[in-house]
């Protein structure tokens, strides 16, 4: 069985990141970028299901600038055999990446296409369910186990109310949440021979698809500063300040 | 000339700072302090597994390839964390000394110290301990014509106390008889002490950094008569002159790296030169950062007497400071040397 995943170019988790002067966008000068750490969460999925000899290939595609390669890379480090680069702009809508992605599927025909959940800096949180839906294949999402049983995947998915077990059949669309498992680092040997692994670059026009925005960006500005706090004498001036200053307690 | 450094080193610099970041904080060394320093089994193998011990060994035997020259960015990073250092210096000395042992030592030790399956620790000429001695599986000791390989049975293990408690340090006794190389052994001692000196510098640049690096945040959040402590010149120019220090000695010792990797003529000049310039500009970061912190610096709770204690301790082995000036003097007074920078780069 062959293993898609989908990684994105992303601000380092480390980073505060900073608005643009004129609000046009997130300042990326300069800043520390790699690999989405659900992304990364899914390519180690995608290895471990390698390694169990449940998949014979793990290959890795990314939607983005050219320097995307760099995550690529890095995945390919982490155990995957190849990388697919489809270059476009930087901020594409998670519907234009889900038609890219849906456009390598049918290119590729994998039996299982791993996503991370969000990106870390969109969080918009629907690439991998936008892609199932143009698929029309089963979906996963929020995993915290995937199990792969003859030509269906059971997947625990992480809920609001616990945990809930679908089984799905493969060809199927799972996405990552943070406690399925722990990454790997890349070992020096790996990252050496990840420069040799083979990285295919396309575009979306190649590739048939229509990346044109349909939603336009009104403005990126910080959240307004915290205040100081106060220190209150006691419960019954608490309680008078919630109710008449905060307006939070009738 | 290109002096900078290859992208792949850059690359294998980047991938070991992140995991040392990670996997070394300050509380991890606290902890590994409090059980009794050293490297333990589990950050050994976690440093196998990630291909640190066979940086230096050649591609063919199932390392990486790299040369001292690229990877002395490697050892400043294990500096900055303060890596419990002596088994990856051990490994890193191993493709040197393993051959002196036949083919055979060689084909039995090297694939398991790869793999992490076996740990070794080497005594370096002068040292009066051997690191880490207790939990190797093969003791290298040379001394004089003589090579001792030691393996466990073979040889007794006396601790040694250290005011850094990072040291896991012991006196070792063969009692075994050494693997005799005769007229060779001057020569492997000489080389032995320059490698492990160049690592020793290079792993003080890293603690330097870091020194500063901690100085520096501490100097901008302390804040006396409403001010940031950072913002008075005597505060200011303590930092200033160690960053000055460091800066200057980062290229002598990419330079000795280098004259060791290319055996280069002249290699005990460069190595003790970079030893000195590494040497002290560690001690004035410990000293000066010190002096910012206040004796706060020195309490168990401060993450910077970690780094303080790693420099004091660093200071007496791979040779001390009168061993290596002795050798800068000798090559100035003595050789043929010429002072300056045209001599720098000769080759041959």
């Amino acid at each position: 069985m062959k293993v898609l995943v989908a990684v994105k170019r992303v601000v380092d988790y480390n980073v505060k990141v900073r608005p643009k002067p004129d609000g046009s966008g997130v300042d990326l000068a300069n800043v520390k970028m790699a690999i989405n750490p659900f992304c990364e969460i899914a390519v180690e999925e995608a290895v471990r299901l390698k390694e169990r000899g449940v998949a014979d290939e793990v290959v890795v595609v990314s939607v983005g600038p050219t320097q995307a390669q760099e995550q690529l890379r890095t995945a390919l480090a982490l155990g995957a055999d190849r990388g697919i680069l489809v270059e476009a702009e930087a901020d594409l809508e998670p519907l234009a990446v889900a038609k890219v992605l849906k456009a390598v599927c049918e290119r590729e025909q994998p039996g299982l296409v791993i996503l991370g959940k969000q990106s870390i800096d969109g969080d918009n949180n629907q690439t991998g369910q936008l892609l199932a839906a143009l698929l029309g294949w089963g979906q996963g999402t929020f995993a915290s186990e995937v199990v792969v049983e003859g030509d269906r995947v059971r997947v625990t998915r992480e809920v609001d109310g616990g945990l809930q077990t679908v089984s799905l059949r493969l060809p199927a669309v799972v996405t990552t949440d943070l406690r399925l498992n722990e990454p790997r680092y890349a070992s020096l040997p790996n990252i050496m021979k990840a420069k040799k692994k083979p990285i295919e670059v396309t575009r979306p026009a190649e590739l048939g698809v229509d990346v044109a925005r349909r939603t336009e960006l009104l403005g990126v500005e910080p959240p307004p500063a915290r205040k100081g706090g106060i220190k209150v004498a006691d419960v019954a001036e608490l309680v008078d300040k919630l109710r008449n200053e905060a307006k939070v307690i009738g | 000339m290109d002096f900078t450094f290859s992208e792949d080193e850059c690359l294998l610099r980047d991938a070991a700072r992140e995991f040392f970041a990670t996997e070394m904080t300050a509380d991890r060394l606290r902890r590994i302090w409090e059980e009794g320093g050293g490297c333990d089994d589990r950050l050994w193998s976690a440093l196998a597994e990630l291909g640190l011990p066979g940086i230096l060994v050649p591609e063919e035997q199932g390392g990486l390839g790299l040369d001292e020259a690229g990877a002395v960015r490697v050892v400043e990073e294990a500096g900055y964390v303060a890596l419990p250092e002596s088994p990856l210096h051990a490994a890193w000395l191993a493709p040197f000394l393993l051959p002196t042992l036949g083919e055979e030592g060689r084909a039995r030790w090297l694939p398991r110290l790869l793999s992490g399956e076996a740990r070794i620790a080497v005594g370096i000429p002068g040292d009066l301990a051997v690191e880490d001695a207790d939990r190797a599986h093969l003791v290298l000791l040379s001394e004089g014509d003589a090579l001792f390989a030691l393996t466990a049975g073979s040889f007794r293990c006396e601790p040694r106390t250290s005011f850094d408690p990072g040291r896991r340090a012991f006196a070792v006794t063969p009692s075994i008889d050494p693997v005799c190389i005769g007229a060779e052994g001057a020569r492997i001692a000489a080389e032995l002490l320059d490698r492990a000196a160049v690592l020793a510098a290079a792993y003080e640049l890293g603690l330097a950094r870091r020194i500063l690096d901690l100085a520096v945040e501490h100097a901008r959040q302390r804040c006396q008569f409403g001010r940031p402590v950072g913002s008075f010149q005597a505060v200011k120019h303590l930092l200033a002159d160690v960053a000055v220090r460091l800066q200057f000695a980062r290229p002598v010792v990419y330079r000795a790296a280098w004259v060791v990797a290319r055996e280069a003529p002249r290699r005990a000049l460069a190595v003790s030169h970079a030893r000195l310039a590494a040497g002290q500009a560690a001690r004035l970061a410990a000293r000066n950062g010190l002096q910012v912190f206040g004796a706060m610096g020195y309490t168990w709770e401060c993450d910077l007497q970690l780094y303080l204690k790693r420099v004091w301790s660093l200071a007496g082995r791979c040779g001390d400071e009168a061993l290596h000036r002795r050798r800068v003097r000798q090559a100035l007074l003595v050789g043929d040397t010429v002072p300056g920078a045209g001599d720098t780069f000769a080759e041959n």
